[in-house]
């Protein structure tokens, strides 16, 4: 098998585009069929669509990576497809409004609010899936977890599509002020370690600069605000071989959890 | 020929997802070990291919590559790095006639000479025109990768496109497979094939419903996008595990300032930061999801050796050894790894750590991660504001990171050593922002 191969290449990919032919090589039928062996399958498609699948997929032989592959440090995976991904996709396709009920982290019950859904999120760390919608009667960004869903239905009258517009106009703006930036500095000590550090950020939108003359790195991280925690959990990940040079609240909040973690072990710091 | 590699390319890609924007042009080529002439032509090249590759719906023609490649996750799922696979090198009279081939097949079966005189009368007139020699060549290959196959058992043959796949799914069941495709390829590794099939499929579906909408529902946070460019050497590795041959590699420690170099054609220039020779004997390897990394785990003369993905350049298989030498090995090795929190295969420590959850009524999310993200650690105490997670791992390295992510909803009581570590590095942090 051979990730390099010829019919790969962008040229026929582009050529053939214009024409429409689609081609389908047998490296990409056996990871398929090796995905469709796996227990999301079930919830992905109706009985019937799995069984077309499987027929004619038949002849194929999987892949047997999984003898040789591990993989360390996963999170428990709690669901990688949940059975409200179908329905809601559709909803979001063809851009209608919906009742949804659900529950807060807290444990309170919302019934039948009205909103516009508009993504579907995963996340890797939580191994888990959020609806993203419009509350159309509060005016604000709504993510909530697909498990706390409770029940979710269809507007009984339909948004119009100036509505719609609207909308859709309200998330863009909500999704660019909400984003925060903070610098983030490799404490130069630790420049041998750059690979990973960088490897660590590098599953937020950042850019990194460098300095030569001081031979110092830095970088500059962008995260809407309800990522900021996820992102202080990184920062703290890495400990003293990064330094938060901007970003008034998490540099607040590092100095309190340094404060705080030392009078966790104060007994042994005063034995000294 | 000799056999075209790309781990130029690789490392290039890489090293511009990393750093993005932080180096030069000089700066840039000077760590990757090649000349700003070749940075130029290479950057050129991959900005062609990348606009080249990108869907439609992606605007990449009249962006700088750092911008093409920089991460924007609101936009897209796309992956961003997928054209490494689509650079694969060919003539230009290749790609026009296998093209040619493809589309004569879509929709219809052909032999050998109707295909013969279906790409005749279409190449253009400064190429030459195939003879039946090169088209049955093209055929050969192209069922080879299981494109197309023979639709029929006797002569003469009758060739068609091999994608019942496509053509037995109603629309409504394409938007289910893509949906899966789509997912499964994002949280699950391995990754490549499962992209270029999507890409596929999303070209296919946006000519049905020609929106964008039905394939950009999905998205996944906090992803490592350059993870792909390693499953660049995964195949190779599995081939030669399934074999049971050593590999022969150039090698590149992430910590060193370079991290590729152009083979030296006089290996009296060499110098150790270039890159060191190895050969070892690969028994698994490793996805790390902390980092979004892949690991080979061998074995050579010294012993169980690691060495990560990112840094094998020139990598080719080379002798076999018999099987029980390899079963010997692997048993050995996969015993180690079961008490390693990512590829430690030092000695088993247990690790004792007091978490403590947030004052109600803040559900405990705390419990909750350790319970998501603790590996094979268990619990073994608990109270209402507190318990207690042991897990015995190999080594303290590798788990401390995480435990100090918790910040101070983790206190560390065994073993001691770890504590002291604990203590002495959170002393040091509130120096940094002490003085603000």
């Amino acid at each position: 098998m051979n990730l390099f191969e010829k019919i790969f290449n962008y040229q026929i990919l582009s050529r053939l585009e214009e024409s429409g032919t689609l081609t389908i090589t047998s490296q990409e039928r056996a990871w398929l069929k090796t995905m469709l062996g796996q227990p999301a399958a079930k919830h992905a498609f109706t009985e019937e669509t799995l069984q077309k699948l499987q027929l004619v997929l038949q002849d194929e032989s999987g892949m047997d990576i999984h003898k040789y592959v591990m993989e360390k440090a996963k999170s428990r995976e709690n669901q990688v497809y949940h059975p409200l991904l179908r329905p809601l996709h559709r909803c979001i396709i063809e851009e209608k409004g919906m009742l949804v009920s659900y529950s807060t982290r807290n444990g309170r019950v919302h019934e039948e609010h009205e909103g516009y859904p508009y993504k579907l999120e995963y996340s890797m760390v939580k191994r888990e899936w959020y609806l993203l919608w419009f509350h159309i009667k509060h005016r604000c960004k709504m993510s909530t977890k697909l498990s706390s869903i409770t029940a979710v239905s269809e507007l009984p009258l339909p948004l119009s599509i100036k509505e719609v517009d609207r909308i859709k106009h309200h998330v863009a703006i909500l999704q660019a002020v909400r984003k925060t930036t903070v610098r983030v500095k490799v404490v130069r000590q630790y420049n041998r370690e750059l690979s990973r550090i960088l490897y660590a950020f590098s599953c937020f939108e950042k850019e990194v600069s460098y300095d030569e003359e001081m031979d110092i790195y830095e970088v500059t991280i962008h995260v809407a605000g309800d990522e900021v925690e996820y992102l202080l959990s990184k920062i703290r990940f890495l400990g003293k071989r990064v330094q938060i040079t901007e970003g008034a609240y998490l540099k607040k909040r590092m100095l309190e959890t340094s404060k705080k973690a030392l009078e966790r072990y104060s007994e042994e710091i005063n034995l000294e | 020929m000799a056999k075209e590699s790309f781990d130029k390319e690789i490392q290039f890609l890489r090293m511009l997802m990393l750093t993005s924007g932080a180096y030069n042009r000089v700066q840039f080529a000077e760590r990757l070990g090649i000349s700003v002439h070749t940075f130029d032509k290479t950057t050129r090249r991959l900005k062609e291919i990348a606009a080249a590759s990108a869907s439609p719906s992606v605007n990449t023609k009249d962006q700088e590559l750092p911008l093409a490649v920089r991460y924007n996750y609101y936009e897209s799922a796309d992956p961003l790095l997928l054209f490494l696979f689509r650079t694969k090198s060919l003539k230009e009279s290749e790609s026009v006639r296998i093209t040619h081939i493809l589309e004569a097949l879509n929709g219809q079966a052909l032999t050998v000479m109707e295909l013969i005189d279906a790409c005749s009368s279409k190449m253009p007139e400064d190429m030459p025109l195939p003879d039946e020699k090169t088209i049955r060549s093209d055929l050969k290959y192209l069922e080879s990768v299981g494109v197309i196959h023979k639709k029929n058992a006797s002569r003469p043959y009758q060739y068609q496109l091999q994608d019942e796949l496509l053509r037995s799914l109603s629309d409504e069941e394409l938007i289910d497979l893509y949906d899966f495709v789509d997912v499964m390829s994002n949280t699950q590794v391995p990754s490549v094939q499962g992209y270029l099939l999507r890409d596929s499929l999303k070209k296919h579906l946006l000519r049905l419903f020609d929106e964008a909408s039905s394939t950009e529902a999905f998205l996944y946070k906090y992803h490592y996008h350059s993870r792909i460019l390693d499953e660049a050497h995964l195949y190779t590795l599995l081939e030669a595990i399934r074999h049971r041959r050593r590999v022969r590699f150039r090698y590149f420690t992430p910590k060193a300032e370079k991290t590729y170099t152009a083979q030296s054609t006089n290996p009296r220039f060499e110098r150790e930061d270039e890159g060191k020779w190895h050969k070892s004997l690969p028994l698994k390897i490793v996805y790390d999801h902390q980092y979004g990394r892949w690991y080979m785990l061998s074995s050579d003369r010294e012993g169980i050796r690691k060495f990560r993905m990112e840094g094998m350049t020139h990598l080719e298989e080379a002798e076999s050894i018999p099987e029980t030498d390899f079963q010997l090995k692997t048993a050995a090795l996969e015993e180690k790894l079961q008490t390693s929190w990512l590829i430690d295969t030092g000695t088993p420590v247990t690790v004792r750590a007091r978490f403590f959850s947030p004052e109600p009524p803040e559900p405990d999310f705390i419990k909750q991660r350790v319970l998501l993200q603790g590996q094979w650690g268990e619990i073994v105490e608990e109270d209402e504001q507190s318990f207690i997670y042991e897990i015995t791992v190999n080594g303290i390295m590798e788990i401390k990171p995480w435990l100090r992510s918790f910040g101070s909803s983790c206190e560390v009581l065994a073993p001691s050593h770890l504590r002291r570590d604990m203590i002495e590095e959170w002393k040091e942090i509130q120096d940094y922002y002490e003085s603000i």
